[in-house]
């Protein structure tokens, strides 16, 4: 589903990725770990394109997104992106929230995109809220409203940058909760979290990425129980 | 289903700029000929008065018919109170000639361009409309001696009057520039002359004391004085007989000799002294002084002419506005793109706005697109351009600000999402930037409106140019300008408190 070669990424000076090989398979469930300044964010944005990679080759399906005459926008179309301060539209409506990219991407009618909102909001539990504004909600539901106008789009990939970070401690399961029913529903999904607990339940790969460098790539129970290198175990010390 | 509503008043917005653009390039001129005509003159009246009188052949059935222009009091004008009567100098004295020869007397008005073609067509026997004889006229016509000779006049303040040529030294007169008075002035030993562009500046800097008098013809006076009680005239001593007003009869009339007689024996008797005291003295009845010297009642009946000045104003402001805001739009686009020509051009293009007088670019559009695009520009539109490309300059560094300002994750959220660069712009950022730099927008609306009012130089009939028409005609310089002050005023108390509600509506969501 995703191929990544020899990805780096460089502002100014300062090297952020240092060259990232991996692939990811289509349902494959990926948590990313590591210390704060390790990258993990550079390389999530890397793959929507947010942030343009120094080098490198990044294939998601059968389209080089790193190669030339590419429509980006057809690409992100297929890639959802959940973000920590959630970045709802602040002057629409939950419902136009949701149905805004659909009408003006998709170009669905305003009942399908109404339909499949509304649909979407009972998924996350919001049905009710459909008519708010996002002022009127608290963090949690911002984040379950921004998770569902990522998944309208339909698309094939999720990605999720601390979706948890910016949220109270009470909210935070709530969250998860959506996530966690994504991912056992197939979704291939990316996902950079501080929530060790979850990274261990719901994913099926674990990466740890310290200083540009993806340094340990494999599942949960080893990771967390015997992870493999010195850097790792050090990190885990630390957070558990 | 809000966002259709959005959408549908968005269109609905851009369908109405589209309308105003294409009334103004569809039409060039066509507000300011409408306007114009809707200024109060004497034509209807005029029209009506010469369509009663169906010239029947001169001479022989002991009627005369004279022709005169009856726009030009106290010499010949309108009697609107009595009838629409033609009375004046002119008439009184026509009457008594008509009387000493024996004739009947009928009066047909025109318009004075008309008047000596209509002796030379014969269908008026003889003009009498305070015309002077010169050199060009006496090709076409055949004139009596005259009967009068517009005398120069000085108007004072009635508390500190002037009434010789001798008190006038040392002392400041105001002139109107370019008339025969101001050439008079320039004799008067010992006087600071100050030249003023029209005769209600002239009454305004009287009465405020920044010129101790002022010196003008004699028909000029009688008006300021007449609407003015608070102004005094004194004639000057009358100047070479040979430039005054004459009767016009045409070539080779036989009633020349006769009118000439009849002329001659009413100067003898004084018969014609009574008439001209009686027209210059009589006329000026003083009304009483109003409170603070003010008469706002000469307004009536122009509040209709100045209330259409409102349309004109709103609709230049509408159209600079619309036009300055998209303009601007796409200028603040510019600046953020990234592009550096763009860039370069709208800083340029900035700098360039801000930095020279609006007057000075209203005025150079206004002339220079004819010249240079062989295209006879409108002068709404020309003022609508200037003021939109003007407004266009500032109001490009405010939205710029205002997009800057928008959450960068707005942003990303919509490039996420697949949302291209245009409709990202239009409905997630734009909108966003709007509500943050609302009250500025709403400042630009208000400085539009009050800076309109500098259209009036190149003629276009919005309410200050309307202010000014009626100063003119009304001989009263500070009421028109309240008047106006006061439209100005309501006009921008209502655009704010609708701004507020717009302001309140985009604050649903917070």
């Amino acid at each position: 589903m995703i191929n990544v070669t020899e990805l780096t990424k460089t502002y100014g000076k300062h090297q952020v990725l240092k060259g990232i090989t991996t692939s990811v398979a289509q349902g494959e469930v990926v948590a990313l770990i590591g210390p704060s300044g390790s990258g993990k964010s550079t390389f999530l944005r890397c793959l929507n394109l947010l942030e343009r990679p120094t080098s490198g080759i990044i294939t998601i399906g059968d389209v080089e997104l790193t190669g030339k005459h590419v429509r980006i926008e057809t690409v992100r179309q297929r890639i959802g992106m959940v973000f920590q301060h959630f970045h709802l539209f602040p002057h629409m409506t939950v419902m136009d929230n949701i149905t805004f990219a659909q009408r003006k991407v998709k170009k669905l009618s305003m009942d399908a995109a109404r339909d499949k909102a509304m649909a979407l909001l009972e998924r996350v539990g919001l049905a009710d809220k459909a008519d708010s504004y996002p002022s009127r909600l608290s963090g949690g539901q911002k984040q379950r409203v921004a998770i569902a106008r990522s998944l309208a789009m339909e698309p094939d990939i999720m990605l999720f940058d601390e979706p948890t970070s910016a949220l109270d401690p009470e909210m935070v399961k709530e969250v998860l909760a959506v996530i966690q029913g994504l991912a056992s529903s197939g979704m291939t999904m990316l996902i950079v979290t501080h929530e060790m607990k979850f990274a261990r339940e719901a994913a099926d790969t674990i990466y740890f990425m310290d200083d540009g460098r993806l340094v340990e790539k494999s599942t949960p129970d080893q990771f967390f129980v015997r992870p493999q290198s010195e850097r790792a175990a050090r990190f885990l010390e630390q957070v558990l | 289903m809000r966002n259709s509503m959005l959408r549908k008043s968005k269109r609905t917005a851009l369908a109405l700029l589209a309308l105003f653009l294409f009334a103004i390039i569809a039409v060039p001129g066509g507000l300011g000929q409408q306007a114009a005509a809707a200024a109060p003159q004497g034509t209807d009246a005029l029209s009506a008065a010469s369509g009663e009188a169906p010239a029947p052949l001169p001479g022989v059935k002991g009627t005369l018919i004279m022709g005169t222009s009856p726009d030009y009091p106290p010499y010949e004008n309108i009697d609107a109170k009595s009838g629409g009567d033609i009375v004046g100098l002119d008439v009184d004295i026509a009457k008594a000639i008509a009387d000493k020869l024996g004739y009947k007397l009928e009066i047909s008005g025109m318009d004075f361009s008309g008047l000596i073609a209509a002796l030379q067509t014969k269908r008026v026997d003889f003009v009498m409309s305070a015309m002077s004889v010169t050199d060009e006229r006496k090709q076409s016509v055949d004139f009596s001696s005259s009967y009068y000779t517009a005398r120069n006049t000085i108007v004072s303040r009635k508390n500190a009057p002037l009434t010789t040529a001798e008190s006038l030294s040392g002392k400041t007169v105001g002139t109107q520039l370019g008339s025969t008075q101001d050439q008079y002035a320039q004799t008067l030993a010992n006087v600071t002359l100050k030249k003023l562009n029209r005769v209600p500046d002239i009454i305004q800097e009287l009465k405020s004391s920044r010129i101790d008098a002022a010196v003008v013809e004699d028909a000029v006076a009688l008006d300021m004085t007449a609407a003015n009680p608070d102004l005094v005239m004194n004639f000057l001593p009358a100047g070479n007989a040979e430039d005054g007003y004459a009767i016009a009869f045409p070539k080779g009339s036989s009633l020349v000799a006769s009118f000439d007689a009849a002329l001659r024996e009413m100067k003898e008797n004084g018969q014609l002294e009574a008439i001209t005291k009686k027209w210059f003295e009589e006329n000026g009845d003083q009304k009483e002084g109003k409170f603070l010297n003010l008469d706002f009642g000469i307004m009536k009946a122009y509040v209709p002419y100045m209330l259409k000045g409102v349309y004109v104003t709103l609709l230049f402001t509408l159209v600079s506005a619309l036009f300055g805001f998209i303009w601007g739009t796409i200028l603040s686009l510019f600046k953020l793109s990234g592009i550096k020509p763009l860039e370069w051009f709208a800083t340029a293009y900035t700098s360039v706005f801000r930095g020279t007088p609006l007057l000075l670019q209203l005025i150079l559009i206004y002339y220079s697109v004819p010249q240079l695009f062989q295209y006879k520009i409108s002068a709404l539109m020309a003022a609508g351009l200037a003021f939109g490309l003007n407004s266009a300059a500032y109001l490009s560094e405010t939205i710029r600000g205002g997009i800057m300002a928008v959450d960068k994750g707005q942003r990303e959220a919509a490039m996420a999402l697949g949302i291209s660069y245009p409709v990202m712009m239009f409905y997630i950022i734009l909108p966003q930037a709007v509500k943050s730099i609302l009250p500025a927008l709403v400042n630009e609306c208000v400085a539009l409106i009050k800076e309109s009012s500098l259209v009036s130089v190149i003629g276009v009939q919005d309410i200050m140019r309307r202010a000014s028409v009626v100063q003119a005609t009304e001989f009263h310089a500070l009421e028109p300008l309240l008047f106006a002050g006061a439209i100005y005023y309501v006009l921008v108390l209502v655009l704010t408190s609708l701004a507020r509600l717009l302001e309140r509506r985009l604050r649903r969501s917070d």
